[in-house]
Formats: C-alpha cells, structure tokens, sequence
C-alpha cells in the first residue's frame, strides 16, 4: 500500500467564453511510506490543484487519488493526514490553543494526550507564549506555524504541505525544514510543494516535477545532483612555486604555490594520475555540478 | 460535530457586529416609556412593541449569521482547512447551521426576558383590560426563533452554491418576505372572485411557489400574545412539524450541493 497514489488524475476547469482549462494532465505518481517528496513546479503548474484532488477538495475530471489506499473522496481518507494548505488561514476569533484542539478533536484524541500534544507542538513552533492571543492578531509567520501545528498534532503518518516554507523567516525555514528531517527520521511520510529547489535538495529522497499541469520528472534528489556532475576544480600546491600542466589542462589562476585547474569528468583520471606521479600535493578538489534549480529550469524551459 | 456547532457558537458571541446587533436589545429600557405616550392599551401596545423589536434584531441576526458563516468560511478560504479533516461536508454544514440554531435559541430567551421584564412594567404601571396571557406571549417568542431558524437554513443553503454574500443575504430577506404572505395568497387563490381574475397558469405556479417556499405565516402568533388569545394546541404542534420537516429537507438539499462544491 502506498502512502500516497494517484492514476491517471486529471482535472479540468471552465475557462473562459465556454473554454476548458487542463490544469491536471493524467497525473501517475506513488509515494511510498517513510518518504519525503518534493514536488516542484512553478506558479500555476498545477501543485495545489493536485494537492487539493489528494485531499479530496476538488472533484477529479478523472482519474482517482488515494491515502494510505483508501479513496480521497472518502472522510475516512483524511484520518492519516496532516495537511497545511498554502497560504493557510484558520478562524482567527480562536487562538492558536483553541484551533489546536479543535483539530485534534476531529481526530478523536484522548484529552489528556491532546492537551499534552498541543502544549508539545506549540512550543516546538514557537507559539506557547501566543497561544491564548485570537489569532486575528498574529503575523502572516506565525499563521503558518499554526498551521504546521495542526499538521502535527495528532501524529499522523502522512503529511501533504502545500508550500510549507511560504511567510517564514529564515529561522522559521530552517525550524520546518528540521521538522521535516525529524519526520523522515521517524518514518512519516511527507509529500510537499514548493518552487524553492533548495528547500527540496535539503530534505528530500524523492523529487517531481510538474510543468503545465504534466508531470516532466520524477527521480530521486541523490540521481539528479550525481547525473548534475559536470567537472572538478583542483587545488594544486607546488613545493617550488612553479605551476605546470597535467594532461594538458593549464591552470585557471595561480597565488603563490598554489594554482587552480578545471578538469572535465573525462580528463579526471589522466589528469590526478599525472598529479600522482609528479608527487605534487592536492590541497582541494570541488565537484562542479549543475544543482537542482539548473536540472528544474532545464525542465520547465523546455520548449 | 460537537465541537463545530462549539467553535460557532464562540465566532458569533465574539463577533463585534453580533454584539452590535444585541445593542439593540438596549431599546426595551425604552418600551414602557414610549407605550404610556398612547394614553390607552398601553400594555398592549408594549407586548407589540416588544415583539416587534424582538422580531426586527431576529431577522438582523438570522441574516447576518445564516448568510455570512459558509460564505465567510469560504471567503477567507477556512474551509481548506476544516474540510481537510476528517469531517464531512454534510456534518460540517449541519454543525454549523446547529451552532446558529442554538444561539438564535439563546437570543430568543435573552430578548425574551428583557420583553417580559419590559411588558410586567408596563403592566403594573396601567393594568390592562385583558389579562395578560404570559405562555402566548412566550410561545410567540418561541416560534419568532423557530421562523428565523428557517431563515437561517435557507440562507445557509444559498451561501453553499454562491460565491458572493449577494445571493445569500438578499435570496433571505426576499424568502422571508414571501415566506410571510404564502398563506394569504393561496388562501385568496382559492376564494370564488380569485378562480375568476387569476388566470390557471398564474395560480399553478403560485401553488409550486406556496410549497415551495417556508410557509412563516403560522409561526406568527404575536396576535394572540397581545390580545390574549388561547393558542390552538394541535396548531402549534403542526407548525413544530412542519419547522423540523422543512428545516430538515432545506438543510438536506444544502448538504447535497456543498458536497458537491468545488473548493478552488
């Protein structure tokens, strides 16, 4: 049973003067449990429409989606999930205790553990000295890690967060993101969206990208960065301070005894083995890589 | 559901506009004073105005509260979030439409309290020529509530297929309007000068519309508050039929068209 599945999930929207909008193109994608999925795409690729068909807010054209393999249309579907909406907004005459209770009532919690979650979970986001404030008074940060407590609460197995990093501060980043490592560590699986390749580089195990409401990549992050691999920058130190070739690669700059040479993936060998046998030090090699922001704009630039 | 007929019930009594509209209830300090200006009936003329104030902050609340709690809700895009738990559409909109129920319930008997303290001073200060007939005047407030309660769920229906306030607020007063005239008018439609004038199309369609819409006129029982008149025990308990029966049907037909809601 997969975490997450969708087959053939499509979704169509009236446009305008009779027209029909594909936001969704037959969407094929399983997550397995424990994983962490990023899915990248750029504004209005289709992200939230998928996200909203997994949780069972909209209505598929065609095609189905499922949770922990039980249909989203289904109440029973929602039972495993914490799910963070993007840009989320709550019932701001409530305070951030309040709604958190709330939510975990829906989900049948014992009082005592709930009242021991809640206070758990707000203090983990920063939000225990809030907590009695309505939250018609907190910032558009302190919303979000709401609504991240509300994912939390009832320690689900699945967590589907729609753009989680969105209205954080660097610190709030980094707090999601240590969550996020601490779910994975715990075996929970988390499937988010975002278009911050850097947010998916650091957390992720598995990414998909989503062009034009179409599916273009899916692969795991540690593939992509190894395929990405497009030379190395050596760092030679001379004992008598004068540079020379290997391989017949010159160096790109020189300070002092030390000089820099730019060797391709192809001349590494014939290059590091006349380095060996000159017996000059290595002080560094950097793998120059294309990242993961070049291998999604290579993507969505496709023509 | 519990807890949703819960969180609306503190979203309405934290609201400033609710509390705006119970201001109102302010104007029963004035009602004895306002009714002795008749010189006669002044009783009489209290009861009215009591039920009558007590009528009008209804209607504000039962407007106010049916049509804007789902459009709000959805508005502010609420719903992305409580709909994502594992709450279904149906429960979340009865929850919601229970919390208001309950609250009009609780306005009905504030503001009933305030008319009978209004109506017993006005009383003591120019006795009345009739006595007056205290569980008339609280089955009236009663059935006010139970009036307005059907308000709430038609506006409450309407806000679950619209996507401005527009349909909701308006679609109710207008409902209200004609749910108030419905008996009047199929009653003189079946008198012998209406089979007459009225050609059978017009009729035919105002017999769709008579069961159609509430029928509220039955819930009006503020003439036999004021002058006293015994209530009709086996009318009462048809009215209280027909408020469950059609509450029931308009809130099903609401659950029907929310779950088939997009939440874009």
């Amino acid at each position: 049973m997969k975490a997450i599945e969708t087959t053939g999930l499509c979704k169509q929207f009236k446009g305008k003067k009779m027209t029909r909008v594909d936001a969704l193109k037959s969407l094929d994608l399983q997550i397995e449990k424990g994983e962490v999925f990023g899915f990248l795409g750029p504004n209005g690729a289709g992200k939230s429409t998928t996200i909203k068909l997994i949780m069972g807010l909209l209505k598929p054209t065609a095609g189905t989606a499922s949770i922990m393999g039980k249909d989203s249309s289904t109440t029973d579907s929602r039972r495993q999930v914490g799910f963070l909406p993007e840009n989320p907004a709550f019932y701001d005459y409530l305070s951030a205790e309040e709604y958190i209770t709330f939510v975990g009532s829906q989900f049948s919690m014992e009082s005592s553990l709930l009242k021991r979650r809640t206070e758990d979970v707000l203090k983990r986001l920063d939000l225990w000295e809030a907590r009695k404030r309505p939250m018609r008074g907190y910032s558009k940060g302190m919303v979000q890690r709401v609504g991240l407590a509300q994912t939390l609460v009832h320690d689900p197995d699945v967590y589907i967060l729609d753009e989680p990093m969105s209205g954080l501060d660097p610190i709030g980043r980094a707090l999601v993101k240590d969550i996020i490592l601490d779910l994975k560590r715990r075996g929970k699986c988390v499937f988010f969206s975002t278009h911050i390749t850097d947010d998916v580089e650091k957390v992720c195990d598995r990414v998909g990208v989503i062009v034009k409401g179409s599916l273009v990549a899916v692969d795991r992050v540690e593939n992509i960065m190894r395929s990405g691999v497009e030379g190395y920058l050596v760092h030679l130190r001379f004992q008598d301070s004068a540079s020379r070739n290997f391989a017949g690669i010159e160096p790109l700059r020189t300070a002092g005894s030390t000089s820099e040479f730019y060797v391709s993936c192809s001349a590494f060998n014939a290059f590091m083995g006349e380095v060996n046998a000159a017996g000059v030090e290595v002080a560094l090699v950097e793998t120059k890589r294309r990242d993961l922001e070049d291998f999604f704009l290579s993507l969505v630039n496709k023509p | 559901m519990l807890s949703i007929v819960r969180i609306t019930l503190k979203g309405i009594f934290r609201d400033r506009i609710f509390q705006g509209i119970m201001a109102l209830s302010l104007f029963f300090v004035f009602i004895p004073s306002v009714a002795s200006l008749s010189m006669r009936q002044v009783t009489e003329l209290s009861t009215t105005l009591s039920l009558s104030l007590i009528s009008f902050i209804m209607l504000l609340l039962a407007v106010f509260l049916g049509a804007t709690s789902i459009w709000k809700d959805i508005e502010r895009r609420y719903t992305f979030s409580v709909l994502s738990l594992p709450v279904s559409r149906s429960t979340y909109l009865v929850g919601r439409f229970l919390g208001i129920a309950i609250f009009m319930l609780i306005a009905a008997l504030f503001l009933g309290s305030a008319a009978i303290v209004s109506i017993k001073i006005a009383s003591l200060t120019y006795p009345p020529a009739r006595p007056l007939l205290w569980f008339a005047i609280i089955t009236s407030i009663v059935f006010d509530a139970l009036k307005y309660i059907i308000v709430v769920a038609v506006s409450m229906t309407l806000a679950t297929v619209s996507t401005s306030f527009f349909l909701p607020v308006f679609g109710a007063i207008s409902i209200f309007m004609a749910g108030t005239v419905t008996q009047q008018v199929f009653d003189y439609l079946h008198t012998p000068s209406a089979q007459a004038a009225v050609s059978a199309a017009i009729r035919k369609a105002a017999l769709v519309l008579y069961y159609l819409l509430p029928n509220l006129g039955g819930f009006d029982l503020k003439v036999h508050a004021i002058y006293a008149i015994p209530l009709n025990t086996q009318g009462l308990l048809l009215t209280g039929v027909y408020f469950l029966a059609y509450t029931g049907i308009v809130m099903s037909v609401g659950a029907l068209l929310f779950a088939r809601r997009e939440m874009k």
